[in-house]
């Protein structure tokens, strides 16, 4: 995780995963689905990796109440990227 | 054959599951939810496109759509994980061992168990639910339908009931999701169902779905696919209630026994098989060695009959000898039969199928006319 060229929100579970993938390909940000690296998260888990809107892609999980569990990079309090 | 025991399991499968099995072992062969890789992803979104398909079906969020290996998994996951020594609950006169067991097992653990009688007046139905209701009551646990007789029991207005009371309104849609539309927007609180009935899906498939509003602690902890590092259970739906991998064969199956269904629509389904067993009852009504174990108000698509003191199974091996498939015996429903006082021959229940046939149905018919003849016939 050197580059910052990609964003990655690591979430509850694979179901939590794949509905947000789902979210947001049908509001146009397109992401995979990828285990949770170990700098994110205790043990196995699973995220989401994109590259691009990421403070409209935080403000979608929120409205559907899909939490994000911690992220690279780090998001500020509003759910925009942080410091 | 002809198979009038749906209410078992439905037979025959669409075709589109039998193909869904296939594919799914072939080609959703990875384990969903513990890897990373574009098999386990794969397989991962198919499971959850079926919590999709019925989250709508239900009225529910895809999350709280659980995946359990049929609806006794289902009903002992909500009893028990709601449940606890102290509580008092609900039950009605007409359930399946699946929902009296689970029950009457925490009784000998503290919970306190009170039985409502069904009658033909829904009314009075919903009345005995509310007399009583206790301070200490934490949930009405219910059939929508007798798995014997076919009763359908208010759930609206019981669902009214536990609502005013803050009560937890379980239901064991066993008979009836498929035919007879049962929603969390209802009231239910969690609905209990097959996945191999009216859903049509594979057996090995049973469904929990949730409004969350009353926490289930886990039947059984395991891995989970998440925190993997923790030793404590995740408390997120549907993994905290999904330890260990689950039938993907199966969910994927089922998911196009739900499109299925949804094709066809539920009242389509509802009317035809209802309209054979009307024809059931008035070809065989008349027979006064008949006695069929209906009275008023409304019925899941189910005939149930004795032939004056015949033990039912004997009927049903008549009838299977004939090439119909019925089911004699008690059901496995002690509380129905000994409510019915029917626990000496039980009965012979008859459920037609949305593949059965008007012939089929006057076939079987004639076969039952015959069994009773033979039993007039003198030796």
């Amino acid at each position: 995780m050197k580059s910052r060229n990609y964003y990655i929100f690591a979430l509850a579970s694979v179901t939590y995963a794949i509905k947000a993938q789902s979210l947001l390909k049908s509001q146009g940000i397109s992401c995979a689905v990828i285990r949770t690296p170990k700098e994110l998260g205790k043990g196995c888990g699973y995220s989401i990796k994109f590259f691009s809107d990421a403070e409209r892609a935080a403000k979608l999980l929120k409205e559907n109440n899909i939490e994000i569990k911690a992220s690279y990079p780090k998001l500020s309090a509003e759910g925009g990227e942080g410091s | 054959m002809i198979y009038l025991d749906n209410s078992a399991t439905t037979y025959p499968k669409p075709q589109s599951v039998i193909n869904a099995l296939s594919y799914a072992v072939r080609e959703l062969g990875a384990n969903p939810g513990r890897s990373g890789h574009s098999m386990s992803v794969k397989a991962a979104k198919a499971v959850f496109e079926v919590r999709e398909k019925a989250a709508a079906f239900f009225d529910a969020k895809p999350e709280n759509v659980i995946f359990t290996s049929n609806c006794t998994h289902s009903l002992n996951t909500a009893i028990k994980g709601i449940l606890k020594k102290g509580d008092h609950v609900i039950t009605s006169s007409l359930e399946h061992n699946s929902v009296a067991r689970p029950i009457f097992a925490l009784q000998s653990e503290g919970v306190e168990v009170s039985v409502a009688p069904v009658y033909e007046s829904d009314e009075q139905t919903k009345e005995a639910f509310e007399r009583l209701i206790k301070k200490n009551t934490k949930a009405i646990v219910c059939t929508h339908a007798s798995n014997v007789t076919g009763k359908l029991l208010p759930i609206s207005s019981i669902a009214r009931i536990c609502r005013e009371h803050g009560i937890a309104f379980i239901v064991d849609a066993a008979q009836t999701a498929g035919v007879i539309d049962v929603k969390l927007t209802d009231g239910v609180n969690v609905i209990c169902t097959a996945g191999h009935k009216g859903l049509f899906g594979p057996m090995g498939t049973g469904l929990l779905i949730t409004d969350g509003k009353f926490p289930i602690k886990p039947l059984t902890e395991g891995g989970t696919g998440n925190a993997s590092l923790e030793l404590s259970q995740p408390s997120e739906l549907p993994e905290a209630l999904e330890s260990g991998t689950v039938n993907t064969p199966g969910i994927y199956a089922l998911g196009k026994g739900l499109d299925f269904v949804s094709s066809l629509g539920t009242e389509k389904i509802y009317k035809h098989e209802s309209k054979l067993c009307n024809i059931l009852v008035s070809e065989l009504e008349a027979i006064p060695e008949i006695t069929l174990l209906r009275g008023e108000g409304s019925y899941a698509p189910i005939v149930s009959l004795n032939v004056n003191g015949v033990h039912s199974s004997e009927v049903a091996q008549y009838l299977s000898q004939k090439g119909v498939a019925s089911r004699g015996g008690f059901h496995c429903a002690a509380l129905t039969h000994g409510y019915l006082k029917t626990s000496d021959v039980g009965a012979v229940r008859l459920s037609p199928g949305v593949f059965t046939t008007e012939r089929q149905i006057f076939t079987a018919a004639q076969m039952i006319k015959k069994f009773v003849k033979s039993q007039n016939t003198p030796l």
